[in-house]
């Protein structure tokens, strides 16, 4: 909204001796200042959160998704492995095979419900904003290709090219990578496993359909429905085998077990992030914080005081009513 | 008075007491079962390692353990009953094989002959199993006869699913004439509510015994179907089901094998249950809503996917999006820590930052 109205930019010196353009190092907010993009070293955070992230139903939604996974894959996972010596363990956990089958459908049509629910607060969350003219898609897990700059961005300051990390929006790059490929495996897993549950249903309606799509001979001597069958029992469980490997070996150490998140980031309980996180990984989102919270305003332009990179006296910190009103005004023009 | 009234209690207390005792503890103190013995054969085959090791080496056993037949299915049949040979005691050395064919002491409820197994060793003789005047010496040799399956073990009791009534009727049938069978009914035994005495693994394992052995199947030119049918089996969710102890999944014997259970036939013999006219009344038997194109999916689905093409390539494209989104993700995630911790950022967030002990950021000059 209000960044650097400064034309010229000279160069700035950073701690590891690299030279950055003053322009992209500082970041001016009205009533704030000028935020330095290392600024995330220097703050106070709360380990559960600070800034508003997801709401009350998105966390809702992760903690259905969350048991839905662990007992699917549990109940699932033995089938597919099952002349492994663990299988009728846990299977037995479950009250014999039978009963496990039983809740393995259970929870999947819960994930299902929750993934409708998902559907439901996005699309109704998306009008809302809309008509209270609010909706950035910016803000949104739409990709763009800015994600991508942002990641090779990225790559260049893990090596050490780059000085600082790429002013990201509330959903970066891997984080819509990871959204698109939920999207993907909830399709597969779910078209796959109706197919596996209802096979006689599936059976009647595919083979006239999209066995036609099919290049002739590329099935082989089977029928479509043999052909589909075939098709789903290996989707399901590769799909699922890959979800939980992505979910165990990426997911859960990429949000938990990395530094400034270990040993819990709260946020999938909390629906809040830290303050530290919020500014390295979305600082744009950040700029949006500062808009609409007026407390966390007063906090930064604290800081950047305490820190002497504003000085009390030049910039004086407008008091709430005077700033809404600015806002209120500042208003049409940002949405025309 | 008062205490005699006490005592007078106390002892009819007491006296109900024993009577009680006297006719429960009985009755709960297990079965008195006792095996049909007239001859008394156990007087010598009672006695534990009785047996000889004869010209060939081989090892005979001759010990009949008393508690184990006694809850066997043959426990009221009498010895000489199969072993018909007998004529004196001590017996001759044995050189005949029981035949189960044999009509034995028993009379079936509201039968007039006596019980034989004849009819289901002619419904087995006619099936697949049976040796045919056609067969080759191999197959010969190679086809079962009923001891094969059948060593009268204590099959321990089994907790399948109870199958419906008429179906059990059906089953009766297979041996005892119809009259009077659902009359009979109440005297079924437990075992007769199931399709077979034996679990679903087992079934699997018995008929494993011979179908998975590779090199005998190719001796005796059975079809490629048939000569990986175990492999394909164990493969299918009926297989992994059963394997993990379904009590409902299918086994072979319950899509192979009509009620009669001894009918197995290939599939282009019209009698078979996979015969492709009958194969939807088979899968009925579990499937609601069986279609043609249903009953069309492959049971035994292909080891291998190569035989479908589409097939084939859809797992080659599925192991290397596994592969590639894992490697990638965790490798970029590595990266990522690798960079930061670089840039001196600490494990935990404490004291309200993961980022302590770093240079202050610089100030704007000529601001």
């Amino acid at each position: 909204m209000s960044t650097s109205s400064e034309m010229t930019s000279k160069p700035v010196t950073m701690p590891g001796g690299k030279q950055v353009l003053e322009d992209e190092y500082f970041t001016y907010v009205e009533g704030v200042g000028s935020i330095p993009r290392d600024i995330y070293k220097h703050l106070k955070s709360d380990p559960l959160g600070d800034l508003p992230r997801y709401s009350v139903h998105i966390v809702i939604q992760h903690l259905l998704i969350f048991i839905t996974f662990l007992l699917l894959v549990f109940t699932g996972l033995p089938i597919y492995f099952s002349d492994v010596f663990w299988a009728p363990v846990v299977v037995s956990f479950f009250g014999g095979i039978d009963t496990a089958r039983l809740i393995h459908r259970i929870a999947g049509f819960a994930m299902m419900f929750a993934a409708a629910y998902h559907i439901i607060t996005i699309v109704a969350g998306t009008i809302h904003k809309l008509l209270n003219h609010e909706f950035d898609y910016k803000r949104t897990q739409i990709p763009r290709l800015k994600d991508l700059y942002d990641l090779i961005h990225d790559l260049k300051y893990f090596l050490g090219i780059e000085p600082y990390r790429p002013k990201m929006e509330k959903f970066m790059y891997k984080q819509k990578l990871h959204y698109l490929a939920i999207i993907w495996g909830s399709l597969v897993l779910i078209a796959a496993g109706s197919a596996l549950l209802f096979p006689d249903i599936m059976a009647k309606v595919i083979p006239g359909t999209l066995g036609k799509l099919l290049p002739q001979g590329a099935i082989g001597e089977e029928s479509y429905a043999a052909f589909f069958q075939a098709l789903a029992r290996l989707m399901h469980a590769d799909e699922a085998v890959m979800a939980l490997i992505v979910v165990a070996f990426w997911h859960w150490t990429n949000v938990h077990f990395v530094p400034g998140r270990f040993p819990v980031q709260w946020a999938f309980l909390t629906g809040r992030i830290t303050r530290e996180h919020q500014i390295e990984e979305h600082f744009l989102e950040y700029l949006n914080n500062l808009r609409e919270i007026p407390e966390e305003r007063e906090y930064m332009r604290n800081l950047l005081v305490e820190l002497e990179i504003e000085s009390a006296q030049e910039v004086p910190l407008p008091d709430r009513q005077t700033f809404l009103a600015q806002q209120e005004t500042a208003e049409p023009e940002d949405n025309p | 008075m008062k205490r005699n009234s006490a005592l007078r209690i106390i002892n009819r207390h007491i006296i109900i007491c024993v009577v009680l005792a006297g006719t429960l503890l009985p009755l709960f103190s297990g079965s008195l079962a006792i095996a049909a013995d007239e001859y008394n054969c156990l007087m010598c085959h009672k006695h534990r390692y009785s047996g000889r090791i004869d010209e060939n080496g081989k090892r005979w056993n001759y010990h009949v353990d008393e508690s184990i037949y006694n809850q066997s299915v043959h426990r009221k049949i009498e010895c000489r009953d199969c072993h018909t040979y007998i004529t004196k005691i001590p017996h001759d050395p044995v050189t005949e094989a029981v035949n189960c064919a044999n009509q034995c002491h028993i009379k079936p409820p509201f039968a007039q002959e006596k019980f034989s197994h004849q009819k289901i060793i002619d419904l087995f003789n006619q099936s697949a199993h049976g040796i045919k005047a056609t067969d080759s010496e191999e197959l010969k040799q190679a086809k079962p006869y009923c001891k094969f399956c059948h060593q009268n073990p204590m099959y321990s009791r089994i907790s399948e699913d109870r199958v419906a009534y008429g179906e059990t009727l059906q089953r009766c049938s297979n041996c005892h004439p119809e009259s009077g069978v659902i009359q009979a009914y109440i005297h079924m035994t437990h075992r007769l509510r199931k399709k077979t005495s034996r679990s679903s693994p087992e079934i699997v394992e018995l008929c494993a015994k011979c179908h998975q052995d590779a090199a005998l199947m190719k001796k005796l030119k059975v079809s490629a179907t048939a000569l990986d049918a175990v492999e394909t089996y164990n493969q299918s969710i009926h297989g992994k089901l059963v394997r993990l102890g379904s009590q409902k999944a299918a086994n072979c014997v319950s899509c192979h094998a009509s009620s009669g259970l001894h009918d197995i036939n290939k599939k282009d013999d019209e009698r078979a249950t996979i015969y492709k006219e009958n194969l939807m009344k088979t899968c009925q038997q579990c499937h609601e809503r069986p279609t043609n194109w249903f009953a069309g999916i492959a049971v035994h689905p292909k080891a291998k996917h190569r035989e479908s093409r589409a097939v084939f390539f859809m797992s080659i494209f599925l192991r290397l999006s596994l592969y590639g989104a894992v490697l990638s993700m965790v490798g970029l995630m590595l990266f990522e820590t690798f960079g930061r911790r670089r840039e001196g950022i600490k494990l935990v967030l404490r004291n309200g930052t993961t980022w302590r002990g770093k240079s202050k950021p610089r100030s704007k000059k000529g601001k």
